[in-house]
C-alpha cells in the first residue's frame, strides 16, 4: 500500500449536458465510492467521454451538481480539481522526456526538487520504465507511452484518476498486460478510479462496479455480477453479451420467484427480489446440454443446428420444437460425440439461473 | 505513381525559365561600365557595386530596413502569438469575427491600407514626433499592422497541429495559464513561431506598397531607396543591389533545401 | 474568478486594440469620406459608377486581372504538376524555381523585366544586333509589360493551393483509370484536372483578388500609361485631392474583394489549402 493517496468520493446528481438541442447527457445520478474502480461502459456516442470531461472539470454540465466528499465542485475548473487523467491517445508532452513528463504535475505543484526526484524515480520503477527515463515519447512503443501516461497521472497522488479508453490503441496482448497493471496500480494506490471503455470484457474483468450508458442516460450501475446476471433492461442484457429470450405463458409468482410454461413445458424460476414478467432471459453459457432429460432444474428439448468450436468453449445453435432459435455455450471438454448437428438433445439450467426482463 | 509526360516536363521547364529570366537578366546589367543603365558591351566593371559602397545612403537604408524589420516583426509576432493562443486556448464564440477583424489588413487592397495608414500617421504627427509620418518607428508600426495578419495565420496553422489533449492534460494537473503557455504549448510550436517571425521580417524588409505612402526623405528603407532609383532615370546601382539581394535569397533557399534534403535521408 | 475571466482578454486584447487603433478606426475614417466629402450623401458613388473615365479604368483592371489570373494559373498548374509528381531531381529543380522568385522582392523582379524588355534592354539590344528587328519593340511601359510582370509575380502564389489539391489526391484513382485502359492524356484531362478543380478555383480567386489591388508592378512596368484601380485611387487621394471619390472607389473595390473572398471561403475552404 502506497501512502499519501487520499481517495475521494464523488457524487453526481442529475447531471445533464446539452449541445444546442442535442442532449449528450440526461439526468445522470450516481455515487463513486472512495477507492472504487468504476467503469463507464456504453456504445460509441453514448456520452461516456462527456461525463468524464464533466468529472474532470473540462466541461461544465448544463444541469445538475457534482460533489466531492460533500463539497460542491460543479463550477470548480479542472486546474483546481487536480484529478489525474489519462487520455485516449496518451497526450504526452512531445518535447519532454519520460522523466520530465512524469515530473510535470509535481513541478506545477512546486514540490521540492528532492521530493520530485524521489517520487518520479519511484513511479518509473513501479511502471517498469527503468532505462527509458531520457527518451522522448516519439521514441517509445505504444505500451511504454501508455505506462508514461499512467505514471504521470498517478505521480501526484490524485484523489481520483480518470481514464478515457486508455487501451483502445493497443493490440490484444498488450491490452491484457496493461489491464493487469492498472488493476495492480489501483490496489497499490487505493485511489478512486473512473475508467471509460466500450469493451465489455475489459469492464467486467477490472471493475468493482460498472455504469452502463446509452444515448446519454445511465441504464444501470452495479457490480459486474449484478449487471451481467441481473441486467435492468434489455439494452444492458444484450450489450453485455448474448442472451436467449423465452416468452413464458401462465406466469404465476411463487415464494422465491415464478413459475410458468414454455412451449407447454413447466419452468420454475427462483429469482428473489426481481420483478416478475413473462419475458425470461438466460445467457448461453448458463445452459448445459444433456443427451437425456436431466433429473432436476429447468429443461427444454431442442435440435442442434450449427456447432462452432471456439477453443476452450463450444457454441451450439439450437432450435426448439416451437421454432425458437437459441444459443448455448459450454466448455469444450464436456462436449461429447452425441452433440452433433441434427441431433435432438436437452438444454438445461438450474432454477436460480436467468432473469426476468 | 503517374509520371509527368515529356510534354508536361517541357511546359514546366518553360515556366521555370520564365520565372528565372528577369532575375538572370539583372546580372549582366549590373557589371556594365556606363554611368546610366545600359547593356553589356563586353567590357565588365564593378563601378555600380562601388557606387553602393561610396554612397552611404544605401548602407543607411539597409540598416534602417533591418531595424524596422526587427521591431515590426517583433511586435507583430508577439501580438499575433498572444492572439492565436487566446483563440486556441479559450475558443470564444466570436472567434470567427475576431479573425475577420485581424485579417483585414491582409485582404484589403494594399492601396486602401496605404491610405489608411498614411492618415493614421499624419494624425499622430500632430501630437508627437516619434511615432509619426516619415519616422522609423512610424514605419515599423505601419509594417506591424500589415504583417500581423500573416503572423496570425502562421501561428494559428502551427497551433492547429498541436494535440489539444496535451493542454487538457496540463490543465488536469493544475497548471496555470502561464504554465500551460510556457511549459507545454510554446515548446511544441516554437518552430512555427520562429518561422512566423522570419516570414514577418522578410515581409517588412520587402514592404513597399505602404512604405511609399508613409515616408518621404527621412525614413528611407531599402525598397523605398530602390523605388526612387527605379522611377525616372533608372540608376544602375539598382542592378547591383538587386544582384546582391538575389544572391542572398538564392543562398538562403539553397541552404534551406539542403537541410530539408538531408533530413529526408 | 474575475482574474480567470480576464486572461482571454489579456491575450486577445493587445492585437485587437492595436489593429483597432492603428488600422480599423482610420480605415473607417477614410471610408466615411465616401459619404461625407465634398458634401454628405451618396453622390460620390453615383459619380464613381457613371464617370466614363472610372468606368474604363475598372474595365481595364478587370481585363488585365482576368488575363493575369488565367495566365498565372495555367503556368502554375504546369510547374506544380512536375513539382508534385516528377522525379526527385525534377522536384528539386522546380521547387527552387518556385521558391527563389517567391522570396525576391517585387521591386527586384519588376526591375528584372525592365532590364530585359525595355527599349534599350537586353532583348531589344540582342535582337537588333542580330538583325532580327531594326526598331526596338515596345514591351514595357504598356499593358503587355504590366500583364507580364504581374503574372510573373503571382505564379508562386498560385502554386500553393494547386499543390495542396494535387497532393491530397488518392493515387489509386489513377491506377483504376489506367487499369480500365484510359490513356495517360485521357486520365489527365478527365480525372486529374477535374479532381484538382477546387485547387484551381482557389488559386484563381486568390490571384484575382491580389491582382485587383496591385499597385507597384503596374506603376513600374505600366509607366503611367495603363492606369489600374489602385493607381486611380492613389491619384484621386494624393494628386487631385478628391477624397470623396477616392474613398467611394475604394469602398466599391473592397465590396468586390469581399464578395470574391466570400466565394473563396465558400467553395474552396482555405483551411484545406493551408494544410
Ligand atoms: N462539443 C460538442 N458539440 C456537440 N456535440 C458533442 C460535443 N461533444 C460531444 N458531442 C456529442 O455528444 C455525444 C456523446 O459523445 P461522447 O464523446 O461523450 O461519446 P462516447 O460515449 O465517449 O463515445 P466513444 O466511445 O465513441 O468515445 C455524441 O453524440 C457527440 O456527437
Ligand atoms: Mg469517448
Amino acid at each position: 500500500m502506497h501512502g499519501g493517496h487520499e481517495a475521494a468520493e464523488i457524487t453526481a446528481a442529475g447531471i445533464g449536458k446539452a449541445y444546442g438541442d442535442f442532449h449528450a447527457l440526461s439526468d445522470i445520478s450516481l455515487t463513486i465510492g472512495s477507492g472504487e474502480f468504476l467503469t463507464l461502459l456504453g456504445p460509441s456516442g453514448s456520452g461516456k467521454s462527456t461525463f468524464l470531461m464533466i468529472l474532470a472539470g473540462f466541461e461544465e454540465p448544463t444541469s445538475g451538481k457534482l460533489h466531492k466528499d460533500g463539497l460542491d465542485i460543479t463550477r470548480v475548473p479542472a486546474e483546481k480539481r487536480a484529478f489525474g487523467m489519462v487520455f485516449q491517445g496518451y497526450a504526452l508532452f512531445p518535447h519532454m522526456t519520460v522523466e520530465q513528463n512524469i515530473a510535470f504535475p509535481l513541478k506545477v505543484q512546486k514540490r521540492s526538487a528532492r521530493d520530485i526526484k524521489r517520487r518520479v524515480d519511484d513511479m518509473i520503477a513501479r511502471v517498469g520504465l527503468r532505462g527509458h527515463e531520457h527518451k522522448r515519447p516519439a521514441g517509445l512503443s505504444g505500451g511504454q507511452q501508455q505506462r508514461v501516461a499512467l505514471a504521470r497521472a498517478l505521480v501526484f497522488e490524485p484523489s481520483v484518476l480518470l481514464l478515457d479508453e486508455p487501451f483502445s490503441a493497443l493490440d490484444k496482448n498488450l491490452r491484457g498486460a496493461m489491464q493487469e497493471e492498472v488493476r495492480r496500480l489501483h490496489q497499490e494506490t487505493g485511489t478512486t478510479f473512473v475508467f471509460v471503455t466500450h469493451d465489455q470484457s475489459e469492464a467486467l474483468a477490472l471493475s468493482t462496479r460498472i455504469g452502463i450508458f446509452n444515448q446519454g442516460r445511465l441504464q444501470q450501475i452495479g457490480t459486474p455480477k449484478d449487471v451481467y446476471e441481473r441486467p435492468a433492461n434489455r439494452f444492458v442484457a444484450e450489450f453485455l453479451g448474448d442472451v436467449n429470450f423465452l416468452s413464458l405463458s401462465s406466469v404465476k409468482p411463487t415464494d422465491d420467484g415464478a413459475e410458468g410454461l414454455f412451449e407447454g413445458r413447466p419452468m420454475r424460476i427462483s429469482a428473489p427480489g426481481q420483478a416478475i414478467s413473462a419475458q425470461f432471459a438466460i445467457r448461453p453459457e448458463h445452459m448445459v446440454l444433456f443427451e437425456q432429460a436431466p433429473r432436476d432444474g429447468n429443461m427444454l428439448q431442442a435440435t442442434i443446428g450449427d456447432v462452432t468450436y471456439l477453443g476452450a468453449e463450444t457454441r451450439f445453435s439450437l432450435k426448439t420444437p416451437g421454432g425458437i432459435d437459441l444459443v448455448l455455450q459450454m466448455p469444450t471438454r464436456e462436449v461429447t460425440g452425441a452433440f452433433a448437428p441434427g441431433r435432438s438433445v436437452w438444454a438445461g439450467w438450474p432454477a436460480n439461473q436467468g432473469f426476468f426482463l | 505513381m503517374m509520371k509527368p509526360s515529356p510534354i508536361a516536363v517541357v511546359l514546366a521547364f518553360a515556366v521555370a525559365v520564365f520565372l528565372l529570366l528577369p532575375l538572370i537578366a539583372v546580372i549582366p546589367v549590373s557589371f556594365t561600365p556606363a554611368r546610366f543603365l545600359s547593356m553589356p558591351t563586353g567590357i565588365w566593371s564593378l563601378r555600380h557595386y562601388q557606387a553602393l559602397i561610396d554612397n552611404p545612403a544605401w548602407l543607411q537604408a539597409t540598416g534602417l530596413s533591418i531595424r524596422i524589420g526587427i521591431l515590426s516583426s517583433g511586435i507583430a509576432t508577439l501580438l499575433a502569438l498572444m492572439f492565436s493562443l487566446g483563440i486556441w486556448m479559450f475558443r470564444p464564440w466570436f472567434s470567427g469575427l475576431l479573425f475577420g477583424f485581424v485579417l483585414l489588413p491582409m485582404v484589403a487592397p494594399p492601396v486602401v491600407s496605404a491610405i489608411t495608414l498614411y492618415f493614421f500617421l499624419i494624425g499622430l504627427s500632430k501630437i508627437n514626433s516619434i511615432v509619426a509620418y516619415d519616422t522609423w518607428i512610424g514605419v515599423a508600426i505601419a509594417h506591424a499592422v500589415m504583417i500581423a495578419p500573416f503572423a496570425v495565420v502562421m501561428v494559428t496553422v502551427s497551433l492547429s497541429q498541436v494535440d489539444r489533449r496535451i493542454d487538457l492534460a496540463a490543465r488536469g494537473f493544475g497548471a496555470s495559464v502561464g504554465q500551460r503557455v510556457f511549459k507545454v504549448i510554446l515548446p511544441t510550436i516554437r518552430f512555427g513561431v520562429l518561422t512566423a517571425f522570419f516570414l514577418s521580417f522578410v515581409l517588412s524588409w520587402e514592404e513597399i506598397g505602404v512604405t511609399l505612402f508613409i515616408t518621404s526623405i527621412d525614413a528611407v528603407t531599402l525598397p523605398r531607396m530602390m523605388w526612387m532609383g527605379l522611377r525616372d532615370n533608372i540608376d544602375p546601382a539598382i542592378a547591383a543591389i538587386s544582384v546582391i539581394l538575389i544572391v542572398v535569397v538564392i543562398s538562403a533557399v539553397l541552404i534551406k533545401t539542403a537541410i530539408a534534403q538531408r533530413e529526408k535521408m | 474568478m474575475t482574474l480567470d475571466r480576464l486572461k482571454p482578454v489579456l491575450l486577445l486584447g493587445p492585437l485587437v486594440l492595436f489593429l483597432g487603433l492603428a488600422y480599423f478606426v482610420p480605415f473607417l475614417g477614410v471610408m466615411q469620406w465616401s459619404v461625407t466629402l465634398p458634401e454628405p450623401g451618396i453622390g460620390q458613388y453615383g459619380k464613381a459608377i457613371s464617370d466614363p473615365l472610372i468606368h474604363s479604368v475598372f474595365l481595364r483592371t478587370f481585363r488585365i486581372c482576368l488575363i493575369v489570373t488565367v495566365a498565372s494559373v495555367v503556368c502554375a498548374y504546369a510547374i506544380t504538376y512536375v513539382w508534385v509528381r516528377g522525379t526527385p531531381l525534377q522536384r528539386l529543380l522546380t521547387e527552387l524555381c518556385i521558391l527563389i522568385p517567391f522570396w525576391i522582392s517585387v521591386l527586384t523582379r519588376a526591375f528584372g523585366w525592365v532590364a530585359l524588355l525595355s527599349n534599350r534592354g537586353l532583348l531589344n539590344t540582342w535582337m537588333q544586333s542580330l538583325g532580327i528587328i531594326s526598331e526596338p519593340l515596345t514591351m514595357v511601359r504598356n499593358e503587355f509589360g504590366v500583364v507580364l510582370g504581374m503574372t510573373h509575380f503571382l505564379i508562386p502564389f498560385a502554386v500553393f493551393p494547386i499543390a495542396s489539391a494535387m497532393r491530397s489526391l488518392d493515387e489509386r484513382v489513377f491506377l483504376a483509370a489506367r487499369g480500365m485502359g484510359a490513356s495517360q492524356m485521357r486520365t489527365f484531362w478527365t480525372i486529374f484536372v477535374p479532381i484538382t478543380l477546387p485547387g484551381i478555383l482557389g488559386a484563381g480567386l486568390m490571384v484575382f483578388v491580389f491582382a485587383l489591388g496591385f499597385f507597384i508592378t503596374p506603376a513600374i512596368l505600366g509607366g503611367g500609361r495603363s492606369v489600374m484601380i489602385a493607381e486611380l485611387i492613389y491619384l484621386r487621394i494624393f494628386q487631385s485631392p478628391d477624397w470623396g471619390l477616392g474613398a467611394a472607389v475604394s469602398v466599391l473595390l473592397m465590396v468586390f474583394v469581399g464578395v470574391l473572398l466570400a466565394l473563396l471561403v465558400r467553395f474552396v475552404r482555405p483551411n484545406r489549402m493551408l494544410g
